[in-house]
């Protein structure tokens, strides 16, 4: 492979792996790299080759930036759904993204769910409900096979305020999450770096 | 002003020792995730006189603070804190006859910059207060390493 079809090969795959973002914003990260590496490679000293290899894999170029850009965007986003993907993102990395990523489904799958509860109480107002008993204090829809409701002494407390309870707890309980998802992602998410190993600063030979 | 934190990281680079294996592992981590704690503070300081592009940059946090990185990892970085509104970048039409991307500081940019390094400052001066004592034994473990290896 010639040099030439060696860089476009490498800016081809960098531009396939750039998913995500606009033509423009993409052409632009290939030009800014494309001239990188011609003028990095104009050194007589150098090659295209260890041009290349210093950047690394295109794809590993690609999913750093598109890494920067989620961060980005989920800082600034209150969408579940954005918000959700960048802690899934960050969970890959290590440890402490994969107990945000956890936090983040807990806190929307709780929110959810109390939302469900509201959505279903006019649908099928006998078996949604706040049941509390002697012995029982649970909150939850009840249909199924058995069809049964709890026997009293155990009630239904709520009725129809069922529906506003779940609404604000469950808003509140989605709002909550994605305020603190954002505060860590601000707060603690790094964008990957990845360090140089095979260059060495001289000092480190002292 | 890039003195401060790069007078700091050749403290800290002096100071790693001849080591075994596993250790070296875990230094080598320890090392690479303090040159990215410094990297967005490095690279908005770098610009602190002027507009540079990409590959300048690069030779700037090298030259004065020997941040070595992997050359693709400061195009992603400059075009986050491009996003975050740190940075603005503008083609330039350039002597060499190709276009270059440069990048200079935006006000916010300046605000962080100036934040970030006086952060650094206070951090760093609390620091080399605590690890004085550990450089004043290493240097005399040395000395007397030196006179017993001394021929008579």
């Amino acid at each position: 492979m010639t040099p030439e079809a060696q860089v476009n090969d490498y800016l081809a795959r960098l531009r396939a792996s750039l998913i995500g973002m606009t033509v423009s914003a993409r052409e632009d990260i290939v030009e800014e790299i494309r001239m990188h590496i011609r003028e990095r490679s104009s050194d007589p000293e150098s090659s295209v080759d260890a041009v290349l290899a210093g950047l690394g894999s295109p794809e590993l170029l690609a999913e750093q930036y598109r890494t920067g850009m989620l961060v980005q965007r989920a800082r600034s986003s209150r969408s579940p759904f954005l918000i959700l993907r960048a802690a899934l993102r960050w969970a890959t990395t290590g440890v402490e993204g994969f107990i945000v990523f956890l936090i983040a489904v807990v806190g929307y799958a709780t929110g959810g769910a109390f939302l469900l509860l509201a959505l279903l109480k006019p649908f099928f107002p006998q078996y949604t409900g706040l049941w509390v008993g002697p012995n029982e204090f649970n909150l939850s829809f009840r249909m199924g096979a058995t069809m049964t409701n709890p026997a009293p002494p155990v009630h239904e407390v709520l009725g129809w305020w069922l529906i506003a309870v779940c609404l604000v707890v469950g808003s509140l309980s989605l709002a909550l999450t994605t305020q603190l998802l954002q505060f860590l992602f601000r707060r603690f998410w790094r964008v990957p770096f990845v360090p140089a190993a095979h260059v060495r600063p001289a000092m480190l030979a002292l | 002003m890039a003195w401060q934190y790069t007078s700091y990281c050749k403290v800290l680079f002096i100071a790693k020792p001849a080591i075994s294996p596993p250790e070296f592992n875990t230094s080598e981590r320890w090392e690479a995730q303090l040159r990215k704690g410094c990297l967005e503070m490095a690279v908005l300081a770098s610009l602190w006189n002027g507009s540079l592009y990409g590959l300048e940059i690069l030779r700037v946090l090298e030259r004065d603070s020997s941040l070595v990185l992997a050359e693709g990892t400061i195009y992603p970085i400059l075009n986050r804190l491009r996003t975050e509104g740190l940075l603005q970048s503008q083609w330039v039409e350039a002597e060499a006859g190709h276009p270059r991307k440069y990048y200079k500081l935006t006000p916010s940019g300046r605000d962080r910059a100036t934040q970030m390094a006086e952060t650094w400052r206070q951090f760093s001066a609390g620091l080399g207060r605590l690890i004085e004592p550990v450089l004043a034994a290493k240097s005399e473990h040395n000395n007397s390493h030196n006179n017993v290896e001394q021929p008579l």
